[in-house]
């Protein structure tokens, strides 16, 4: 269950991926024309862990550029892609599968 | 724009990697996701924008990231492949090691 005060942005639309592994709450900025990115949803999904995701290149850039600023300065970390935000704390930048490994599984 | 078809993508990538001295990236399921990735860019912006990056909105402010990206030669060098990982050294495709996400060099706008 993803309650409203859960999501970083309550005005975009996330696809949300069910999976037995709710230990952390998984939020994943990704872009559908890149590899890395397709393997990072591929990893958490295969993995069984639960998380929701968005294409931001799929929706209107103004809306894209105003979450891209919202990351940055929540996070202070320059936003690419993949980018995961862990339980609204911690940061997975780009798709290092033993970095994600890691701190989704151990 | 005529839309361009995936053959004409691969051909694209054929020929910056002949021409650079790079080869394409061996594995064949992230090559097809890649060249997805940027045909739909060329279909979408009307230029080869690198998959992995987001548009600024136009070609002019995108100009550093359209393949091969103006970052491609030092990632390849520092790292076996180019950001997206499309391209690879020939030493890094003798390897046998799998291509891994790597800083973004692109200064932050």
């Amino acid at each position: 269950m993803i309650y409203e005060e859960d999501l970083m942005f309550d005005y975009v639309e996330y696809t949300t991926v069910d999976g037995p592994n709710k230990k952390h709450d998984v939020e994943v900025y990704a872009l559908s024309t890149c590899g890395f990115c397709k393997r990072a949803l591929a990893f958490l999904r295969d993995q069984g862990i639960a998380h929701r995701y968005i294409h931001v290149d799929l929706i209107p850039i103004d809306v894209k550029n105003k979450i891209k600023e919202s990351l940055h300065e929540q996070f202070k970390e320059h936003v690419s892609f993949p980018f995961a935000v862990i339980d609204g704390k911690t940061t997975l930048i780009g798709f290092l599968e033993p970095d994600w490994r890691k701190t989704l599984l151990d | 724009m005529k839309p361009k078809t995936i053959e004409e993508t691969k051909t694209f990538t054929q020929m910056v990697a002949r021409k650079q001295g790079w080869v394409l990236t061996a594995d064949s399921a992230l090559y097809e996701d890649l060249v997805q990735g940027l045909n739909t860019n060329w279909n979408r912006y009307g230029y080869y924008l690198c998959p992995c990056r987001d548009t600024e909105g136009s070609k002019e402010a995108d100009q550093d990231v359209v393949c091969p990206c103006d970052y491609a030669k030092a990632d390849i060098a520092e790292y076996g492949h180019c950001y997206c990982s499309l391209y690879w050294s020939e030493s890094f495709a003798k390897s046998g090691k799998a291509p891994q996400g790597i800083p973004e060099r692109r200064p932050y706008k």
